[in-house]
């Protein structure tokens, strides 16, 4: 019984993997669209100003190199003596 | 009686040792080595370290470089406590480098650079009064030594010692900051000094940070008199192009940022190539301080320019005094007579030779090295310059501005200048007695203009 259970449970499982792998989707080859027949619902209102409120552009420096110390010429100096 | 004196002088003779007998022959770099043969086992007596001294007198502390810590510290004169103190400087043992630089002796003929090292740790330690006294002390003692001593090289060392003690003075107040100070501190070296081709950049980065970008420009223009031409610093392009760019001459800026790139960057390559191509050699870069390769004649004038620049250090006069000693002392062992002796010498010597040549080459190879390390970072720095351009441009065109400048700028009321100051006008010659005194005359622009037109156009 058990045997024949497992059997059952096998070939079962071995459809369902198989049937996975062929599904075949399928879309409409072709659809029309009559867009003069298509309808709208709302109110037409002619453009009137744009108006777009200013803001200031931030800035962004890059931090240039500027000589803090010459502790590397010192080392440079000492060591250049032996 | 005859024979009773003659008994004297043999007994004399046999009592004296192997170093004492090189010693009075004058073969001192042999007498040395066999010095410590003899008494680095046995008790030490004060004559014995007297001789020490004596001999390092001649043959200079150089050869002892490579001696181990172990068995210089047998010896406790100034010299080997000199040589300690800088060892455990370099490796940043400074509590054991000062203990040693303390046993320097003050009438010692090291106690002015012993100064100098000190002030070098106290400066990495943050201890600022610790570090000007040494400074001071330095300086003193390289007068008093200069004045006691009548070889003319010697002189110059004690000078060159005495020049970068002041130097750090200089420095030291730069860090803190007091630049005006500072620039009067570099003033006080003299224009025929070995460091003042050096200090004009220092001095210029001193302008710069009091806003007189006019006086860093001309100061850095020095760099451009053919008596200068072996000093280039790819810092100074950069200085010159951000003063420009401090005073919105962002055009200016461009053009040395462009000719930096062209300039240096061939150079760059060449050097590169000669670095790589000998990287492994442990005497080409010698042969190349000498001149003596076939190669180093067809070098590139830039690398020849380096090499007389470096020529000029301190440490390669006094390695090359010793290479030059232990030639001459080669040649006297040549003539001694005993074949086994003269080869025993001969053998020692050599080696010492070339130990001094490997660290002539090794020092010229770094040298050349931490050079070509500033190219790159200092072109990192001008294209953030140039990008940093570009955006100042931009925002000008966004904001509907212009800058000022009609581009005839140069003007007297431009420059900035002490009562004790003359002002003459640029004929196109650099005059020796003019050289590092220069200042540009150009207007800052930046100052704002709205672009015409632009208020019709909106």
């Amino acid at each position: 019984m058990r045997f024949f259970l497992s059997l059952w449970l096998l070939t079962t499982s071995f459809y369902a993997l198989s049937e996975d792998k062929n599904v075949i989707y399928q879309y409409k080859k072709y659809e029309k669209f009559d867009l003069g027949n298509l309808e709208v619902k709302g109110e037409l209102i002619a453009p009137g100003d744009i108006s777009v409120r200013e803001r200031g552009r931030r800035r962004f420096e890059l931090d240039l190199f500027s000589r803090k110390n010459f502790d590397n010429f010192q080392k440079r100096d000492v060591d250049s003596i032996r | 009686m005859k024979y009773f004196i003659f008994m004297i002088l043999s007994f004399h003779a046999m009592s004296e040792t192997l170093s004492q007998r090189y010693e009075k022959d004058k073969y001192y770099y042999t007498a040395l080595n066999e010095y410590f043969l003899e008494t680095y086992d046995k008790h030490k007596s004060k004559e014995d370290l007297e001789r020490l001294e004596r001999l390092l007198y001649f043959t200079g502390i150089e050869l002892l470089e490579d001696y181990e810590t172990k068995l210089l510290e047998q010896y406790t004169t100034s010299s080997t406590s000199f040589i300690l103190g800088r060892r455990f400087a370099q490796s940043k043992q400074y509590k054991k480098a000062l203990s040693y630089f303390e046993k320097v002796h003050e009438e010692h003929r090291y106690f002015p650079e012993t100064q100098l090292s000190k002030s070098k740790i106290y400066g990495d330690q943050a201890e600022s009064l610790k570090e000007s006294e040494a400074l001071e002390r330095c300086k003193a003692s390289s007068v008093k030594q200069e004045n006691q001593i009548e070889s003319v090289k010697i002189k110059r060392y004690y000078r060159m010692i005495f020049e970068i003690c002041q130097v750090s003075i200089a420095r030291e107040l730069y860090k803190k900051g007091n630049f005006r100070e500072s620039i009067n501190a570099y003033d006080k070296i003299t224009k025929n000094s070995y460091k003042w081709p050096y200090i004009i950049l220092e001095k210029a980065w001193a302008y710069y940070q009091l806003g007189d970008y006019n006086r860093t420009l001309g100061l850095l223009l020095t760099y451009k008199s053919p008596l200068l031409e072996s000093y280039f610093f790819p810092e100074a392009e950069y200085l010159a192009a951000l003063s420009y760019f401090r005073l919105c001459l962002f055009e200016d800026s461009l053009i040395i940022a462009k000719q930096y790139d062209q300039f240096y960057r061939p150079r760059f390559t060449e050097l590169y190539k000669v670095l790589d191509k000998n990287r492994a050699s442990q005497n080409y870069f010698y042969g190349l301080m000498f001149n003596s390769t076939d190669e180093s004649k067809n070098n590139d004038p830039f690398v020849k320019q380096m090499i007389s620049r470096l020529k000029k250090q301190i440490r390669y006069s006094l390695d090359f005094n010793t290479v030059f000693k232990i030639d001459q002392e080669i040649k006297k062992i040549l003539e001694i007579q005993d074949k086994a002796e003269r080869y025993h010498l001969l053998k020692h010597l050599i080696s010492v030779k070339e130990n001094m040549i490997n660290k002539i080459n090794y020092n010229t190879k770094t040298d050349i090295f931490n050079f070509l390390e500033s190219v790159p970072f200092f072109s990192s720095e001008l294209f953030k310059v140039n990008l940093e351009i570009i955006s100042r441009k931009r925002d000008l065109v966004y904001e509907k501005h212009d800058l000022t400048s009609n581009r005839s700028r140069g003007d007297y009321s431009n420059v900035k200048r002490s009562r004790f100051e003359q002002f003459w006008t640029f004929e196109g010659a650099f005059w020796a007695d003019e050289l590092g005194d220069y200042s540009l005359g150009l207007k800052s622009n930046c100052e704002l203009k709205e672009v015409e037109g632009s208020r019709e156009g909106q």
